[in-house]
């Protein structure tokens, strides 16, 4: 709670700052994007050792987010596996993203939302849509807005049409451009923008259909994302090609800078990842080029700057004493006699004429079993 | 001897009242070798409550018995206990006396074929004297009453002692040549569960040999008789099923009942064959291995009835063996009627072959299937494969302690034909071979 205070704190100043000294030249760019919060749903969807990458890209795509300011809080982490505690593990409790162990992006302050098999299709597509469970607490709840914008970051492994989730089930791109649509129904973004890196990426945005949604993928229909670089110590392979570029390319951006998404589309060029990265802004309103990286991927509070003079110094005047109706304790509503009372349980009896049915045809069998003489006591 | 009867039925009182006042009862009621979907006690009370709320009680595949026991329990609900206590009992007695008449036809038959010379003269030993059969419907009592899966049975309250109770009257009655009331009672104990049905066929056979009607098919006096039995049974069928109708205003519980029992919905794990295998069935070919598998219970009576047309007390134990292991939903209550009759054939162990291997493998069996059962639901560490290896294992003793009596009396029937000591032409020993 603090260190969310004092990060907005941080980003609010810098920003001032930042206005005071371009004022005239880039106010139009500052209040160009409408949104007053940044949200960011980070998922990993591979279990297993041997996907360590996915893991490493995650959560190389947090700390980035984190750094360039968006809290915890407003964070959704979503891991299948755990690496760094994982017993095949040779550095525990870290996790890499360079070879040569120069970039652990586990650090000390990882906070996973969903873990291990809570990531699953159903709870990914609950938080997006915010239909998720009362008993579900804060730190797992997309509690966005219509003036948030939105980062959502998917890798794993996928096809053509369908991302994998724990190698059991699949979410489809038309699941996932209909959940964008309730999400946008339900005003529940501002912008919104789509990363994935996965095999084939291209074809999970294909489907989208719904306003301001911009979308980058790793590599195009029938391509397969490659991964980046095995570690020799560790035994597999650290980081997927494309978010390892982008690790590089966010690592240079910090909460003031000006770089656009146009630049981040250059990210990954076919010569350094095999693949052939794509992207998809129709329908997105405002141009790329306008749009900030920090707008997505910091939090960058917005400030509105006044010429008028407030003055904290005068005693504040009380408001008038209005006059207030004392509280009195209202009288009970007689529920009893408005709605019905319940009607009393009957206890279920036998029909007559099936006990006196039974018990003839009893008799009668008594009867001519043992002897008809018998009757003779009764008539 | 009722003495001794009466002896033994305090302590078997005695016994299920002590259980049902220890803890142990919620942990009996609920184990699945013991209670089924169809004869649970949970059950009944399910479907008495859902009565007194105005509602069916067979909506919504709780409670899967006859309207007769809602009748029943109704009015007894509340001394539930004794009820069942009361039913054991009848059982009990009603195969002490059955028994005790059947030893007197069996003597008087053998001591016709004696004086008219039928046995060889070295088979002797093999001839029964009154002696030994003295205590014969005691242990029959005895067997039944002190049987643990009786025990349990009774003290889950599971419906199957009543089942019991009513195949026992029905025993009895056909063994004191009452055709009407033997009738009543197999509509009855069809009526509760369908299976009873092939007992209608040694049901017959017997009484037909008291009566002294040679079973022949030319012969017109036969055909009046089955012709008799089957419109007293039919007919009976018939008055208790339109009376059902007329207890609870409707015909739900034909599908509720009848056809929960022939379509085997409900998977539940128990100790019969059923469940794995319809587990893993698919749906196209769940009908056909549904009608092969109710049809093996139908299908030994005619074969059976045909080899042991003179012995319809033996067809009887046989026929009841093979439904209690081939049926849909059995438990171990279903055993305990089938064993109780295993004194009856005590003459027959010296022809017995596997025997001690079946006690160890029902002994094991019985012991191995809660600590299956607990690994595998509660600790994880097992899965369904274990628990049906354990119920097969199971299946396949009971099978090889009927087929073992069924080589036994056999044999003895040959031995008393041809003589004790068979020498092949060539003057050696010979050994018998069941083909």
């Amino acid at each position: 709670m603090l260190a969310n205070l004092v990060l907005s704190f941080n980003c609010t100043y810098l920003a001032v700052l930042l206005s005071f000294i371009r004022f005239n030249k880039h106010v139009g760019n500052f209040f160009s994007s409408q949104h007053t919060n940044n949200w960011a749903v980070l998922v990993c969807t591979s279990r297993f050792w041997f996907n360590y990458r996915h893991v490493a890209n995650t959560l190389s795509v947090y700390r980035s987010v984190k750094r360039l300011g968006i809290p915890d809080s407003h964070i959704v982490l979503m891991l299948a596996d755990d690496m760094a505690c994982n017993h095949r593990n040779p550095k525990p409790a870290t996790v890499f993203s360079h070879k040569n162990m120069e970039l652990n992006v586990y650090g000390d302050d990882v906070e996973v939302d969903y873990r291990g098999y809570e990531v699953t299709v159903e709870n990914f597509l609950r938080v997006l849509t915010g239909r998720l469970p009362p008993s579900t607490p804060r730190s797992k709840r997309l509690l966005s807005d219509d003036r948030s914008n939105i980062l959502i970051y998917l890798t794993g492994h996928g096809g053509n049409g369908f991302l994998k989730f724990q190698d059991s089930e699949e979410i489809s791109n038309v699941e996932l451009a209909d959940a964008f649509e309730q999400m946008w129904q339900k005003r529940r973004y501002n912008e919104l923008l789509f990363i994935i890196d996965t095999c084939q990426g291209a074809s999970m945005y294909e489907r989208f259909y719904s306003p301001n949604l911009m979308a980058l993928a790793s590599s195009q229909v029938g391509e397969d994302s490659l991964s980046h670089q095995p570690d020799l110590a560790i035994g597999v392979h650290l980081m997927d090609r494309y978010t390892f570029y982008l690790l590089e390319f966010l690592e240079d951006i910090h909460p003031a800078s000006k770089t656009n998404m146009n630049d981040l589309f250059k990210v990954c060029p076919k010569s350094q990842c095999v693949s052939t990265p794509g992207h998809r802004t129709d329908l997105f309103l405002r141009d790329p080029g306008s749009v900030l990286i920090t707008d997505f991927f910091g939090s960058v509070r917005k400030v509105e700057l006044t010429t008028d003079a407030i003055n904290l110094t005068e005693p504040i005047t009380p408001v008038e004493d209005q006059e207030k109706e004392p509280y009195s304790y209202v009288d009970q509503l007689p529920v009893s006699e408005i709605i019905h009372q319940k009607p009393k349980q009957k206890d279920w009896h036998p029909p007559d004429g099936f006990i006196l049915g039974l018990w003839t045809l009893i008799i009668l069998v008594f009867f001519r079993t043992y002897g008809v003489k018998h009757l003779k006591h009764i008539f | 001897m009722a003495a001794p009867l009466t002896l033994l039925l305090i302590v078997a009182v005695s016994i299920r009242l002590f259980l049902f006042r220890s803890s142990l009862v919620g942990l009996i009621a609920e184990r699945v070798e013991v209670v089924s979907p169809l004869n649970a006690w949970k059950r009944v009370i399910e479907g008495l409550a859902l009565l007194d709320l105005g509602v069916s009680p067979y909506s919504g595949d709780v409670f899967h018995e006859t309207p007769l026991i809602i009748y029943l329990f109704h009015f007894v609900v509340d001394y539930a206990e004794i009820t069942f206590m009361l039913a054991d009992a009848i059982t009990a007695v009603a195969l002490y006396l059955a028994v005790k008449d059947y030893n007197t036809q069996v003597l008087k038959k053998q001591r016709l074929e004696l004086e008219a010379d039928r046995y060889p003269m070295d088979c002797l030993e093999l001839v029964r004297s009154p002696k030994q059969m003295y205590y014969i419907p005691l242990k029959v009592a005895m067997f039944y009453l002190l049987n643990p899966f009786t025990i349990l049975s009774c003290v889950a309250k599971s419906t199957c002692g009543l089942n019991n109770a009513v195949l026992a009257l029905f025993f009895l009655f056909t063994i004191k040549k009452n055709t009407l009331l033997s009738a009543i009672f197999l509509a009855l104990a069809t009526y509760q569960s369908i299976y009873p049905i092939t007992l209608c066929a040694p049901a017959m056979l017997y009484v037909m040999q008291r009566q002294y009607i040679p079973v022949n098919y030319r012969w017109a006096s036969f055909w009046w008789f089955v012709a008799q039995y089957l419109f007293m049974y039919l007919g009976s069928l018939s008055v208790i099923v339109f009376l059902s109708f007329f207890l609870l205003g409707s015909w739900d519980y034909v599908p509720s009942v009848y056809g929960f029992i022939l379509s085997v919905p409900d998977l539940t794990p128990n100790i019969g064959l059923f469940w794995y295998f319809f587990a893993e069935m698919f749906e196209h070919f769940r009908l056909f291995f549904l009608c092969v598998f109710q049809i093996n219970i139908f299908f030994y009576t005619i074969p059976l009835s045909i080899k042991l047309k003179d012995q319809p007390v033996f067809l009887m134990f046989m026929q009841l063996a093979v439904i209690s292991i081939f049926k849909s939903y059995p438990t171990v209550g279903d055993l305990a009627l089938y064993l109780a009759f295993l004194p009856v054939w005590s003459h027959l162990h010296r022809f017995l072959r596997n025997i001690f291997l079946v006690t160890c493998v029902l002994i094991a069996c019985s012991a191995l299937f809660p600590v299956l059962w607990h690994l595998w639901i509660y600790a994880g560490s097992a899965n369904s494969n274990f628990y049906y290896a354990i119920t097969l294992l199971f299946n396949v003793a009971q099978i090889l302690l009927v087929s073992d009596y069924f080589y036994a009396f056999l044999r003895r029937e040959h031995h008393l034909t041809y003589g004790l000591y068979l020498k092949k032409k060539d003057g050696s020993e010979a050994t018998l071979v069941l083909k």
